[in-house]
């Protein structure tokens, strides 16, 4: 083709504008050349990418439900179902799953408040070793097969007559004991026995004697001005502790409307927390508990001119002659109780407390408690069946017989004998390891439920979180088994509907009543009827005590309880409140009875009873009886040997479990029944040194507020006391003393502080449990607290004054004090640590390089300090991380911050409403679950506010005040209804 | 000749050396193989440094916790070891600087070596604020330098600030100070050494040396110079040092007195590690006449006089106790000497105020068997006296509910044993490496060439 050309100025072809740019596209690769082979590789990488991906259920709320906002916590009404108390629960719910238990401050009972039990078992629910589906013969099988399976051998039982049982703890939901009633009306003979694992059973046979019916006073605390306790732990593990410890406190409040102040006497073999906050603290051996009661009982009866056949009795103990006159005094307003497993002395505290006139008034009949139902009998009863071989058929809900009861291996052997053993067990425990089939309930997070603990008070469970395994709610399956097939929902709604709803009559429609209901949690409706005919005494045996140079007493522990919760390391890590021991238990022996024996804290003894021996550590607990040797209950258990291996691993670390994988022994096998209960005490027929050491993880050593008598003996002005005389009378306020520094930074907005009432305080330790979940602080294990690296932001300081029957123990929370001269701020080098405009001592973990120049300079070492990287590998478990608390990582400082997140909420919340924050908004966590109310937190600057008014307290003093460092936290005085 | 001396006055170096034979002397165990022994020592420092790098490489990847540290306790062998081997650094400056500046020719024999010493303990005392930290990468945040981070700066009030400018400036100086005392010599290797890499090594560090008048003045005036500016330091260093402690509020450290205290620990432990290494290496280097009896003598009474000003300070403290009335500061006393720690502060009193008394006899300070003994001791005795400080203050402060114990673990014992083979690998090289004696200066303190007696102008 011919090409023309324009002009002469027409560039040629060969003769291009840019040559040396176009050169780059006439040879090589150009940039169509990189074009083409980019477009091909782009096209090719995203063909690649066309295979499908795997399908993930991560569907983002497109339509966001109306009452669902991602990052913002939701508060459902709960019950707790951690023991059998039922206290009500808000279960915190971030983004769909429950990170926190609160109290619910409209639960009848535990009026907001939670325990340390309560407040741990959230850590169940997200417990990696839960069973995830039914067992048969110890492997999983399906729900269909292993109902199939039941239901055709419980026909054949039903046809042949054969022995069918139900064993349970006290049942609380009126629904599942309808449900088990009908369950078992289907079989000629079958029983459904119930027992405590922590049993009162001679409280409920003793008021079967003298009243007609096996009935639990609901006792009133609150009511009563004159308290004697006879070795019942009400305060820490008996019953109902946290209602107990609430109506214990308002008892015994200067502050409060009106102002009143009971007096408490306790009778007890060893140290409890109910002993502690005590007037006066009586020790007493178990064999002689009785005498005293009856010496008591003669009094008051000599009182009241009635005659009273008691046998002979001598003279009465010193403290009685003055208890008896103030019991006198105060009759209708007084309140014995005891936790004897001895019907005899139940039947005389019955006797007292019907002639002091107490019942209807501190004890109410007319609602009587359902915390304990448990019928030792019984029990016994169904043992040798077991060892018999009668029982066809043994349903095992919520208790775990082959560790709970004496003889556990021969038991364990005769369940396996049983044709049809099931378990109800949310774990594979020493009972359902045995039994033929397992049908794991749910969590109580996970199910419905519901609980009336006090005739009248009907609490409600409700599910917050899709059960996490393939489980089944008991009701479900005890319904499946009859061949219904409905959800625990509806059978729970039915079962409202015909026996709770009639008993109330303030809403007409069910529906709405039922709304209101599971949107509270906790409904007050008309009492169900029970039998009961007036006192009548019965006739007492008494049988001389069995004197021996040593008692055995075994008892719960404020955490461990009965070991049902041995599997949470929260609680395994909880410092009991007196002891200050963790991850072991252990024999508690008296000064006098360690020197007598030779025995240092940490020496294995061996003891012997009941035909037994068994070997523990030694811990010396002043004010014990010199007879006793206590031991906690609940250790041992089969589930703790998962944690031989918690906490940071390193070259010096050892196990935080014994010799034989499990942490501390078992004491269950040294329990008897006797005389128709279960016996928690026993003559103890040698103890003695073996010559073993076991070293203790104790938090707190021995040391009192006066520091070794070698050293000067000082007692140090960290507690103060007063008697009540002291207390009331309101001395001018000491006038702060002239400080060189004014203060160098205003602070005009809030001031946030805390007052801590060491009055009501009592030591129980839900706080740390409360702080531990709130502030993901980290689980260390035994050989780290043993190195004393425990993490608890906040501590209980036990302080013991005197000796013996004059032992008096002070309970201090101790956590940052949030200084207003704060030692540690000045020492940070890279201020990792600063005072914030509100007169907070934040921690900046970001910044922090980990000097622990600031823990050093604390006066009150409550910093504490990431001596490593703390195992978060259980991905389950992390799931109950707070979001709003950062994870803190090896090598950082960190403490208490007063729940900082809770205060930015509440001020977020309080912005978007416009509005100024109300005093009471913001509650930390230690706050929120205290039992006693000892913790108020609150705005300083603000003179109306509830803290601002209980800092004027003319009791309210600060630790270590000479130090001028100006502590955020304001104490009140501990005061005490004595002399001196 | 100078072959009379003085009856008063023995000669600083002995032997009646000439200028060559100094050289000579010096310089010979730079020259030839070096010895079994030394192979011997080298090998055993390099192991305990082994087991020191070992224990920090576990400290590092595992955390803090692989010390015995806990919750009331949180320094003890780190800080005790950080302030032992600042103290034992002290006595280099206190050589160079204010002996040279009053005069104490005597100072020549041994200030080299101490000098050296200084900047290998300096050295170690260096670590262990870096591995004490719990996030020890992160160190360079004790940096005030603009960062993007706000601006955040450091925190001027902390004392821990003021100890990283304290001993990064003591470092400096010290390092600069020997290096400029070590350029006449230098060159004196330089022109000794064969063409190789030892020459060339020399020649690039003695900066060109030429031996001229106008250098050895601008030399003369830098040293005098540099002396006058370190002197302070050897107050200002440990006195700062001892802030760590006094600025704070726990009953033990919170006193005034620990500056002096310090200081006078800090020289007197460091004149016993001096004494220490030169009894050694006058014995293994065969320098007897050049580190003579008489200068041992000299320096045992450096060393009686700073135990004394010690133990008053150990009395003082309980003094102070006593009368302030402070119940906690009075327990914290009472506590040190008859609590469950007291041992250690009785290994304390015995090594450093007890044991030194021996020196007021002039027939003991001649018997260096027991000198060496002594100056073992006292180099216990200060760890000790660190450690009581530290730990037995901590142990038991305010709260009772708090109090606890401390034990060491082997991570921190091997620790502390590897910081003892890094300064010991770091001086046998020096003995191998550079002339332990400073030749220009040992020079001109000789008898040699004076035409008076009395060897002394």
């Amino acid at each position: 083709m011919t090409e023309y050309w324009k002009s002469l100025n027409e560039p040629s072809s060969e003769q291009d504008e840019f040559p040396e740019l176009l050169q780059i596209g006439s040879h090589g690769f150009g940039r169509r050349g990189f074009l083409k082979a980019a477009g091909f590789s782009f096209a090719g990488a995203m063909l690649a990418g066309c295979s499908r991906a795997p399908v993930e259920k991560a569907i983002p709320h497109l339509n966001k439900p109306e009452e669902i906002t991602p990052g913002v916590a939701y508060h459902y009404a709960s019950t707790c179902g951690a023991c059998s108390a039922g206290c009500g629960l808000l279960v915190k719910v971030r983004d769909g799953r429950p990170v926190k238990l609160e109290g619910n401050p409209q639960h009848a009972l535990s009026r907001g408040a939670l325990c340390a039990v309560g407040q741990a078992s959230i850590l169940g629910l997200y417990d990696s070793l839960r069973l995830k589906s039914p067992l048969r013969g110890g492997t999983q099988a399906g729900w269909e097969e292993v109902d199939r399976e039941i239901t055709a051998e419980l026909d054949a039982f039903r046809r042949d007559r054969k022995a069918v049982r139900f064993l349970s703890p006290a049942i609380l939901s009126p629904t599942l004991r309808h449900m088990i009633d009908r369950f078992l009306q289907g079989f000629p003979g079958a029983r459904h026995v119930v027992y405590d694992p922590l049993s009162c059973s001679a409280i409920l046979d003793a008021h079967q004697a003298t009243h007609g019916a096996r009935v639990l006073p609901h006792y009133r605390f609150e009511r009563a001005e004159v308290i004697a306790g006879f070795d019942a732990d009400f305060l820490g593990t008996w019953i109902s502790p946290v209602e107990f410890t609430a109506g214990y406190a308002a008892g015994r409040s200067l502050e409060g409307e009106p102002a009143r102040f009971s007096y408490h006497i306790q009778f007890e073999p060893r140290l409890s927390i109910t002993g502690s906050k005590a007037d006066r603290r009586i020790r007493v051996a178990p064999s002689e508990l009785e005498t005293v009661v009856a010496h008591l009982a003669a009094l008051i009866a000599m009182k009241a001119g009635a005659a009273l056949d008691l046998g002979p009795l001598g003279p009465p103990p010193a403290p009685l002659e003055p208890l008896a006159d103030r019991l006198w005094n105060a009759r209708g307003r007084s309140l014995v109780v005891s936790g004897s497993q001895d019907v005899t002395t139940q039947v005389l505290v019955n006797y007292l407390n019907h002639t002091l006139g107490n019942y209807g008034a501190t004890l109410d009949l007319d609602r009587p408690s359902a915390q304990r139902q448990g019928n030792d009998r019984q029990l016994e009863g169904l043992i040798g069946e077991l060892r018999e071989g009668q029982v066809a058929a043994l349903f095992v809900y919520g208790v775990n017989p082959v560790y709970d009861l004496p003889d556990g291996e021969a038991l364990a052997r005769a369940i396996q004998k049983v044709p049809l053993a099931v378990s109800f067990a949310e774990r594979l425990d020493e009972t359902a390891s045995v039994s033929r089939y397992v049908c794991p309930d749910h969590h109580y997070l996970e199910s419905w439920g519901d609980a009336e603990p006090v005739s009248g008070v009907l609490s409600l469970t409700q599910p917050v979180i899709r059960p996490l395994g393939d489980t089944r709610s008991v009701l479900e399956s005890l319904a499946a088994w009859q061949g219904i097939r409905k959800s625990a929902y509806d059978l729970s709604r039915e079962s409202w509907q015909a026996s709770v709803f009639p008993r109330q009559t303030q809403e007409k429609s069910f529906q709405t009543w039922s709304d209101k209901a599971v949107h509270d949690g906790c409904v007050e409706v008309a009492p169900a009827r029970t039998a009961i005919r007036p006192f009548s005494m019965v006739a007492v045996e008494r049988k001389p005590p069995a004197r021996a140079a040593f008692e055995l007493v075994l008892y719960p522990k404020a955490g461990m309880l009965d070991g049902r919760h041995a599997y949470n390391p929260w609680l395994q890590e909880l410092p009991d409140p007196i002891t200050k021991v963790t991850w072991d238990n252990y024999a508690c022996l008296s000064p006098t009875a360690a020197a007598n024996l030779g025995v240092s804290d940490g020496d294995v003894v061996r003891l012997e009873a009941r035909g037994k021996t068994l070997e523990l550590p030694a811990l010396i607990q002043p004010g014990q009886h010199d007879r006793v040797v206590a031991i906690a209950l609940g250790y041992g258990r089969k589930e703790t040997q998962r944690f031989a291996k918690i906490g940071p691993a390193w070259l010096h670390r050892r196990l935080s479990v014994g010799e034989d994988g499990y942490v501390g022994k078992a004491a269950s096998p040294l329990l008897a029944f006797s005389g128709s209960t279960l016996r928690y005490s026993a003559v103890c027929d040698k103890i003695g040194k073996t010559g073993r050491r076991q070293e203790l993880a104790a938090t707190q050593h021995h040391h009192n507020i006066h520091v070794p008598k070698e050293l000067g003996g000082e007692r140090r002005p960290v507690i103060e006391e007063r008697t009540l005389e002291e207390a009331r009378r309101r001395g001018p306020e000491t006038g702060h003393a002239a400080d060189l520094w004014p203060p160098d930074h205003a602070v005009p907005g809030q001031r946030w502080g805390m007052a801590i009432d060491l009055t009501a305080c009592t030591g129980c330790s839900a706080c740390v449990i409360a702080c531990q979940v709130e502030n993901n602080v980290p689980v260390v294990g035994k050989d780290e607290v043993r190195r004393q690296r425990e993490m608890h932001w906040i501590r209980l300081d036990r302080y013991y004054s005197g000796e013996g029957d004059s032992l008096t123990v002070a309970h201090q929370p101790m956590l940052c004090q949030h200084c207003e001269h704060a030692p540690c701020e000045t020492v940070c080098p890279v201020l990792a640590t600063v005072h914030s405009a509100d007169g907070l001592n934040q921690q900046v973990y970001n910044r922090c390089v980990g000097t622990r120049y600031c823990a050093n300079n604390c006066p009150y070492k409550v910093r504490r300090f990431n001596w490593f990287d703390y195992p978060h590998e259980d991905k389950l478990q992390n799931m109950v991380l707070n979001p709003d608390v950062t994870v803190r990582s090896r090598g950082v400082m960190e403490k208490c911050s007063f729940c900082i997140q809770r205060i930015q909420e509440a001020r977020i919340e309080a912005r978007r409403r416009g509005e100024e924050i109300e005093d009471g908004d913001i509650r930390t966590a230690c706050q929120q679950t205290c039992p006693a109310g000892a913790i108020v937190f609150g705005d300083m600057n603000d003179p109306e506010s509830r803290i601002s008014k209980l800092l004027e307290s003319p009791r309210r003093y600060h630790v270590l005040e000479d130090l001028n460092v100006l502590p955020s936290i304001g104490y009140l005085a501990l005061v005490r209804n004595r002399d001196t | 000749m100078a072959t009379v001396y003085s009856v008063l006055r023995r000669p600083l170096i002995e032997g009646d050396k000439s200028l060559s034979r100094v050289t000579e002397d010096v310089c010979a165990s730079m020259e030839r193989k070096p010895s079994a022994l030394w192979w011997g020592a080298f090998l055993a420092a390099l192991t305990a440094l082994l087991a020191g790098v070992a224990a920090v490489y576990h400290l590092l990847t595992t955390g803090i916790g692989t010390w015995g540290l806990n919750r009331t306790v949180g320094w003890a062998f780190d800080i005790t070891n950080f302030v032992f081997w600042i103290g034992i650094g002290h006595a280099g400056t206190l050589i160079s600087a204010i002996l040279f500046l009053f005069r104490q020719s005597w100072r020549t024999s041994v200030n080299r070596s101490a000098e050296a010493m200084t900047i290998f303990a300096v050295m170690c005392a260096g670590i262990f604020p870096l591995i004490h930290m719990g996030r020890p990468w992160l160190a360079f945040w004790m940096f005030p330098y603009p960062n993007s981070r706000g601006s955040l700066w450091i925190n001027f009030r902390s004392p821990l600030v003021w100890d990283f400018f304290a001993i990064s400036t003591y470092f400096t100086i010290s390092l600069v100070f020997w290096y400029m005392g070590l350029l006449p010599d230098l060159a004196t290797i330089r022109d000794r050494a064969r063409p190789g890499f030892r020459r060339s090594i020399t020649s690039f560090f003695c900066l060109g040396w030429d031996g001229s008048y106008r250098t050895w003045l601008h030399y003369e005036t830098v040293y005098k110079l540099l002396a006058g500016l370190a002197t302070p330091l050897v107050v200002s260093v440990h006195t700062i040092v001892s802030w760590d402690f006094a600025t704070s509020v726990i009953p033990g450290w919170h006193t005034t007195i620990l500056p002096p205290y310090f200081v006078a620990g800090a020289i007197f432990s460091g004149m016993s590690m001096v004494l220490t290494l030169m009894l050694v290496v006058r014995k293994a280097m065969r320098l007897e006449q050049y580190i003579t009896v008489d200068h041992v003598d000299k320096m045992c009474k450096l060393i009686l006089v700073t135990s004394m000003m010690v133990g008053l300070a150990y009395l003082t403290e309980f003094f102070t106790a006593a009368y302030s009335g402070n119940r906690y500061e009075r327990f914290a006393f009472i506590n040190r000497a008859l609590g469950p720690m007291g041992w250690s502060y009785w290994v304390m009193v015995v090594c450093n105020v007890l044991a030194p008394q021996m020196f007021w006899s002039k027939r003991l300070r001649g018997n260096l068997a027991l000198v060496f003994a002594i100056t073992v001791f006292v180099n216990i005795g200060m760890w000790f006296e660190r450690f009581v400080i530290v730990v037995t203050s901590l142990h038991r402060d305010y709260l009772p509910s708090s109090w606890s114990s401390y034990a060491p673990t082997s991570i921190e014992i091997a620790t502390l044993i590897g910081s003892f083979g890094l300064f010991f690998s770091c001086f046998l090289l020096f003995c191998r490496y550079i002339p332990v004696i400073a030749i220009s200066e040992v020079k001109g303190v000789l008898s040699y060439g004076r035409s008076r007696p009395g060897g002394r102008s």
